[in-house]
C-alpha cells in the first residue's frame, strides 16, 4: 500500500504575526519554516496506519513549494516518511485554491498512491478548500476530519467527526483523507530517524514534468489578492487582583453593568 | 456571474441562523449585481425548511428530499449543488463555513473552475466586481480578495458574520431534478448527534462562558459554568485542552480547530489564551477573563482580567446576575 501525505511548509504559527507598515508584507524575516502543524497529524495517522498495515506500505511526503525549503522536508523524513517529493516552480508562485490543487492533483497522478492523506487546514492560507478541489482533480473519494482509519479488504474504514458529532464511513480506494487532531498526537523525530533522514530521498519535479493543460501561478488563478491590513487592535484592559471571590464577583458584575451586558 | 446561490445545509430540516444570514446577504449582493437570490434545500426535512426560507427575500427555492443525501458523505449534495448552480445560471455560491460546507466547497472549486473567498466577512460590489473580506492568519490580517470575472464562483461564509431580516417577497419553491448518472462511493454507516437539544448552538450565542483545564474536570462545567451561561441568556463553550481530556464535547471547543464565535459577551474561565484559543474567540466584543494566574496571556486581550479562583468567584457571580434579572422583571 502507498500512502501519500501533503505537507504544506508554512512560517512558524506560534510566531506573532506582523506587517511591516512600509511594504504591507508579512515580516516573514526571522520567523522560521516548519511543517503546518495540521499536516503532522495527517503524517502521524499515514504513519500509524503504514504500521498496521506492514508489509510492503510506505509513505511518501509531498509538497508544493519554493525549492528553498526542500530540507524543511527533513522533519517529515526523520519522523518516519520514507520518501519525499516536492513540485517546486517559479510559475506556480501566486496560485490560489484552484491553481495550486490542480497542479497538485497533476503531481499526485504522477506520483501514485492507494491512499491520499490531507491535513484539514492550513495555518497561513487557510480555506480548507484544498482536500475537496483534490479528491475532484484525482477523481477520488473524499473522507475529512478522521479521528480513526483502518484499512480492511481494499476499503477504507473511518470514524470521522462532524459539527454536530460524528458518524463512520466507509469508502473504496484509492481515496482521500483529511484528518482530524484527534487521530492522535504527532511522534517526535528519534535521534535515529533524524540520523536516517538524511540519506532519504527527495524528489523534485516542475511544470515540465506535468503537462498541464491550463495556466497556474498568478496567471491561472480565479482570485486576487487587493489589500490586506491588521485587524483593529484590540487593547490590553484591565487586570485586577482581588482581595476575595466577593469581590472579584463584584468586579465582574460591575464592569458588565457599565458596559450594558447585564 | 450575477445570480447569487445558497446552500442550505441541515439536518432533518433544523438549520443553523447563517443560512438566514446567508439568504439576507444573498438578495443584496443579487441586487447589487442585477441578479436573482436562490437557494438550494436537499436531504430528508428539504420541504419544512423551504417553508421557513420564504419569510426571506429570495427568487426560487430550489428543492428535493432525496434520501441519498443523508446515506451518502456528501457526493449527493456536490452533485446537486452543481446542479442548482447551472440551473440558476452563472452565479456566486454562498456555503457555510463549517466542517461540511468546507468540503463541499473545495469539491466544487473543481467541479466549476471556480474562485473562492474563504472565511468571508463581508463582501463589496463595486462595477460588477465581487471582493471578500476574510480575516487570515487566525485574524492577524483583515484580506480583500477579488473574484475574477468567471461563470462561478464561491464564498463560504463566517457564522455570525452578517445579519438577519427576514422579508417575504414571495419565493417560488421549486423541485430539483437528481441529477442522473452519477455513483456515490463513501457510504455513512451511522451518525451520532452529540449536541445536546434545548441548548443554544455556540455560534450563534450573544453570550458565551467557556471552561478551560482549569476548571480541572467535567464537572464544574455542569455546576459552575451553566448555571452562569443561562444566568447571561447565553452558551457554554470550552479549549481544547478540556475537550481532549474528555470533560466535554469537541463540538463545544473553540479556536483554530474548533469552532469560531463572536458573541458580544465572552467569559474565560480557567483558559490560558493561547494562540490557538484566542484564534477562536478574539473577535468578541467584550472579553473577561477569570483566572488564577495574573501573568497568563489572556490578559492581553481581555477588557477586563480578575485574578483569582474559579470556583469560588463563578457562584457569586451567578446570585449577582440572577438576581440583578429578578430585580428587573419585578
Ligand atoms: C495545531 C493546534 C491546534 C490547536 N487548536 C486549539 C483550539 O482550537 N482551541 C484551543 O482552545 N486550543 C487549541 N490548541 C491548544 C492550545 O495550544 C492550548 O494548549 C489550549 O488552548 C490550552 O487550554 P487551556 O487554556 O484550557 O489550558 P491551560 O493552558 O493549561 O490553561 C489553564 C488555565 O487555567 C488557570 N487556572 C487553573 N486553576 C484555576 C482556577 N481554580 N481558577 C481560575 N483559573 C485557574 C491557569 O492559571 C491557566 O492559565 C491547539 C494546539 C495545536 C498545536
Ligand atoms: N502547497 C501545498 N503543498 C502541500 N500540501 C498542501 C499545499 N497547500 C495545501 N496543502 C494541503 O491541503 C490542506 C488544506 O489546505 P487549505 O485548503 O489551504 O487550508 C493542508 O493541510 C495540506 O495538507
Amino acid at each position: 500500500m502507498k500512502i501519500v501525505v501533503t505537507v504544506k511548509l508554512v512560517p512558524d504559527p506560534n510566531s506573532e504575526k506582523k506587517i511591516d507598515p512600509n511594504t504591507k508584507r508579512l515580516v516573514r524575516t526571522g520567523v522560521e519554516t516548519v511543517l503546518n502543524p495540521y499536516d503532522e497529524y495527517a503524517l502521524e495517522a499515514a504513519l500509524q496506519l503504514k504500521e498496521r498495515a506492514g508489509g510492503d506500505a510506505t509513505v511518501t511526503v509531498f509538497t508544493m513549494g519554493p525549492e528553498a525549503l526542500k530540507e524543511t522536508l527533513r522533519k517529515a523524513l526523520a519522523m518516519g516518511a520514507d520518501e519525499a517529493v516536492m513540485l517546486a516552480d517559479a510559475a506556480l508562485e501566486g496560485s490560489d485554491v484552484s491553481a495550486t490543487s490542480y497542479a497538485m492533483a497533476q503531481a499526485l497522478k504522477k506520483t501514485g498512491f492507494d491512499l491520499l492523506i490531507v491535513g484539514g487546514l492550513t495555518d497561513d492560507g487557510s480555506t480548507g478548500a484544498v482536500p475537496g478541489a483534490l479528491a475532484e482533480y484525482l477523481g477520488v473519494p473524499c473522507i475529512t476530519n478522521a479521528r480513526k482509519a483502518e484499512v480492511t479488504g481494499g476499503a477504507l474504514q473511518v470514524e470521522r467527526e462532524t459539527d454536530s458529532g460524528y458518524q463512520t464511513v466507509r469508502g473504496p480506494l484509492p481515496a482521500l483523507l483529511t484528518t482530524a487532531l484527534t487521530f492522535g498526537e504527532p511522534r517526535y523525530a528519534s535521534l535515529k530517524g533524524i540520523m536516517g533522514a538524511k540519506k532519504k530521498p527527495i524528489a523534485i519535479l516542475t511544470l515540465s514534468d506535468l503537462g498541464l493543460d491550463r495556466p497556474v501561478g498568478t496567471d491561472g488563478s480565479k482570485t486576487q489578492l487587493v489589500n490586506f491590513a491588521p485587524p483593529p487592535v484590540r487593547g490590553k484592559g484591565k487586570t485586577i487582583e482581588v482581595a476575595d471571590a466577593t469581590a472579584g464577583a463584584h468586579a465582574i458584575f460591575d464592569f458588565l453593568k457599565e458596559k450594558k451586558l447585564v | 456571474m450575477n445570480n447569487v446561490l445558497v446552500y442550505a445545509e441541515h439536518r432533518g430540516g433544523q438549520t443553523r441562523k447563517v443560512t438566514f444570514e446567508m439568504a439576507t446577504e444573498a438578495r443584496r449582493i443579487a441586487d447589487a449585481l442585477g441578479g436573482k437570490a436562490l437557494a438550494l434545500v436537499v436531504g430528508a426535512g428539504s420541504a419544512q425548511l423551504a417553508e421557513q426560507l420564504k419569510n426571506y427575500p429570495l427568487d426560487t427555492i430550489y428543492v428535493n428530499d432525496d434520501a441519498d443525501v443523508d446515506k451518502f458523505l456528501l457526493d449527493p449534495v456536490v452533485d446537486y449543488v452543481e446542479a442548482a448552480a447551472k440551473a440558476a445560471g452563472p452565479s456566486l455560491i454562498l456555503i457555510p463555513n463549517t466542517l461540511a460546507g468546507r468540503d463541499v466547497a473545495g469539491r466544487l472549486v473543481a467541479r466549476l473552475g471556480a474562485g473562492i473567498g474563504a472565511d468571508v466577512t463581508d463582501f463589496h460590489i463595486e462595477n460588477g466586481v465581487v471582493t471578500c473580506v476574510s480575516p487570515k492568519m487566525g485574524g492577524a490580517l483583515i484580506t480583500t480578495c477579488a473574484l475574477k470575472n468567471a461563470d462561478y464562483a464561491i464564498a463560504t461564509i463566517r457564522p455570525n458574520a452578517f445579519s438577519v431580516a427576514p422579508s417575504a417577497t414571495g419565493a417560488q419553491v421549486q423541485p430539483i431534478e437528481k441529477p442522473a448518472g452519477k455513483t456515490y462511493s463513501a457510504v455513512i454507516e451511522s451518525d451520532v448527534d452529540e449536541e445536546s437539544s434545548g441548548e443554544m448552538a455556540l455560534e450563534e450565542a450573544a453570550v458565551v462562558v467557556a471552561g478551560g483545564r482549569g476548571l480541572g474536570g467535567p464537572e464544574p462545567f455542569d455546576t459552575l459554568l451553566k448555571p452562569l451561561a443561562h444566568a447571561l441568556g447565553g452558551a457554554v463553550g470550552a479549549s481544547r485542552a478540556a475537550a481532549d481530556a474528555g470533560w466535554v464535547s469537541y463540538s463545544l471547543q473553540i479556536g483554530q480547530t474548533g469552532k469560531t464565535v463572536t458573541p458580544s459577551l465572552y467569559v474565560a474561565v480557567g483558559i490560558s489564551g493561547a494562540i490557538q484559543h484566542k484564534v477562536g474567540m478574539r473577535a468578541s466584543g467584550t472579553i473577561v477573563a477569570i483566572n488564577k494566574d495574573g501573568a497568563a496571556p489572556i490578559a492581553e486581550f481581555s477588557d477586563l482580567m480578575v485574578v483569582g479562583d474559579a470556583f469560588s468567584i463563578v457562584p457569586e457571580l451567578t446570585k449577582l446576575v440572577e438576581s440583578a434579572k429578578k430585580e428587573a422583571v419585578s
